[in-house]
């Protein structure tokens, strides 16, 4: 049912001694947005400069829509980029940037320019035509980009760190925008980013990279609430691990010493070390959450507001620390003794083999 | 400055036939060396600075392409040996080593070249190739590859790339390697000396001409303000028209 687009089967590419992609499997939908995301030197870039053609792997096969590309250069491929930088070529106008890969393409000439203008509407800048690129803000800059991109109507579409260069207000604008185009356009899109917001946000499904791997394939929700490596748990929002031993299938002791009840998906063997991840908003401070949570005792260790909510550190007693969010202004000063409860089903399990 | 009022001074002055002493003011020199016999030596300065121009620059880009572009330190370096060798050698023994490339005793040339307008184009054009390949690479380097790969990415075969990206991004280091080659060929004296054997004469080798063989000082002093002025005329008129293209599409990366 869903029909794969781009595919990678064990793509590696090593930069002298840095194995940047290290046997890379990967298949893209058809209409789906898929983020990469993952922290820099992570293979991110080098996985979209592989599907764009700009790289050649050493190992493993690029198919696009089935046939086998690996060998093809960029320009035979037919794929939108947009670069982090834009690249618009600064000796053309807007309207010559954006009519570049109709042109190249041998487009008819009241073609090219219908085609251009109806790309420039769908990024909003109409008018924006016969300007040089270095007449607009980086926000325009970004959306001729986006619309020289998609004027060819490629396979797919490629953004590396579109968002980056823009500063955040309107980085989270765009953001919108992205999303609204692609939807509206319908394009199969690869997203490479370092901003798991964007990536949460934008995707359809997201893959954590680290360290020339993929560890992780799977939605928001899914790399969010199970994350499969202690990696992911790591970078995938604020979190905090705390090593625990089994007593039984629904009760962890943790390394403080203090017990608290889990709900697992896997059944736990009695006396096994686990590593269990909980998300700070699911953390309460002071007032219980009720019923079944577990209730801990900590103490403060720092509180920092930052507008919309505070994010507090805990030490547990006993050892351990542990990261929670308030909402509006915490009420603690560091040094409190605290009360805090964790509800069962909080409790996240990462692999312990995994490393860091 | 010094030099240059001295020149312009002497310039004025009459020429007197057998003696360095030089008489009261005239502008009979200027008229003199306005005669066609003189402009036509400019104008053969004028076609030969600009035929060196164009052929260094056609010569140059690809080398300083190679140079900008290569991803292996090792071919770069070996690259900047070569095109730096010639400046070590210095312009007497390179000359003199084209006389002997050139002339007929090693190569059996199909056609004569040694002391023939071709043979002095080859040696100003050897002579000036290094400034612009460094020129032009340092142009082409500071073009950001990632206009390449976005002109790639739209269906751009490689020739297109560089025809419609690579090539008019390095406008500005294409305007300034053609000013300086066609300044400095302006100029050029050992090498018309020596190649052209007194059969090809620049500018240079004429002033030197009449100021050491005919002993007409003032003569060669004028010719020599009537040579620096359509130097300087020439430079103006060909960077105003390179420099506003230029500037028009001067770049910088957003």
């Amino acid at each position: 049912m869903n029909t794969t687009v781009v595919a990678l089967e064990g793509v590696s590419k090593r930069y002298g001694a840095v194995q940047a992609l290290d046997a890379v499997d990967l298949a893209v939908y058809e209409g789906e947005m898929l983020s990469l995301l993952g922290p820099s030197g992570c293979g991110k870039t080098t996985t979209l400069n592989v599907i764009a053609g700009f790289v050649e792997p050493e190992e493993g096969r690029v198919l696009l829509d089935g046939d086998d590309v690996t060998r093809q250069p960029a320009w035979r491929r037919g794929l939108g980029v947009v670069f982090q930088s834009y690249a618009l070529f600064p000796h053309m106008s807007v309207a010559d940037n954006v009519a570049f890969g109709l042109r190249e393409r041998g487009v008819p000439r009241a073609d090219v320019a219908a085609r251009v203008r109806e790309a420039l509407t769908l990024v909003r800048l109409p008018e924006a035509g016969p300007l040089r690129p270095s007449q607009l803000s980086g926000g325009m800059q970004q959306r001729v980009a986006l619309a020289r991109a998609l004027v060819i109507r490629p396979r797919v579409l490629l953004l590396d760190e579109p968002l980056a260069a823009l500063d955040r207000k309107l980085r989270e604008e765009m953001r919108a925008e992205l999303k609204d185009i692609q939807r509206e356009v319908g394009i199969t899109t690869v997203f490479v980013t370092h901003d798991q917001h964007e990536a949460l946000g934008l995707s359809d499904r997201v893959a954590v990279m680290n360290a020339g791997r993929i560890e992780q394939l799977g939605s928001p929700r899914e790399v969010y609430e199970q994350p499969a490596t202690r990696f992911v748990a790591d970078f995938i929002g604020a979190s905090t691990v705390l090593e625990g031993r089994v007593v039984d299938a629904r009760t962890v002791v943790l390394a403080g010493g203090q017990r608290v009840e889990v709900h697992l998906p896997r059944v736990l063997s009695a006396g096994a070390t686990v590593r269990l991840v909980v998300r700070p908003e699911r953390v309460a401070v002071g007032g219980g959450a009720g019923g079944a949570a577990n209730v801990l005792r900590a103490r403060i260790a720092s509180v920092m507001f930052l507008g919309d909510h505070s994010e507090l550190r805990l030490d547990l007693d006993g050892g351990g620390r542990l990261l929670a969010t308030v909402s509006g202004p915490a009420l603690f000063q560091p040094g409190d003794a605290a009360t805090i409860s964790v509800p069962p089903d909080a409790f996240l399990e990462v692999p312990t083999t995994a490393s860091l | 400055m010094v030099a240059l009022g001295a020149l312009f001074q002497l310039s004025v002055l009459t020429f007197v036939p057998g003696s360095l002493k030089t008489g009261g003011l005239t502008d009979a020199n200027f008229r003199a060396v306005l005669a066609p016999q003189y402009l036509r030596y400019i104008w053969d300065t004028i076609v030969l600075s600009a035929l060196t121009t164009i052929l260094t620059l056609l010569a140059s880009y690809p080398v300083a392409y190679a140079l900008a572009r290569t991803p292996s330190a090792r071919v770069r370096s070996l690259i900047l040996v070569l095109t730096l060798a010639p400046f070590f050698t210095g312009a007497i023994v390179r000359t003199y080593a084209w006389m002997l490339v050139l002339g007929q005793s090693f190569i059996k040339w199909p056609v004569k070249l040694l002391f023939e307008p071709e043979g002095v184009l080859i040696g100003l054009v050897h002579f000036s190739m290094p400034t612009m390949i460094l020129i032009l690479a340092a142009a082409i380097s500071h073009i950001d590859p990632v206009y390449e790969r976005a002109a790639a990415s739209l269906g751009a075969r490689p020739s297109r790339v560089f025809l419609r990206v690579t090539l008019p991004l390095s406008l500005p280091g294409i305007v300034s390697g053609s000013l300086v080659v066609f300044a400095w060929t302006f100029s050029a004296f050992p090498t018309p000396e020596l190649l052209g054997g007194g059969r090809v004469k620049m500018i240079a080798n004429v002033v030197k001409d009449l100021a050491l063989d005919s002993f007409n000082w003032p003569g060669s002093g004028a010719f020599a303000v009537v040579a620096l002025v359509v130097t300087l005329l020439v430079l103006a008129v060909t960077s105003r028209m390179l420099g506003r293209e230029a500037a028009a599409d001067g770049h910088r990366p957003a």
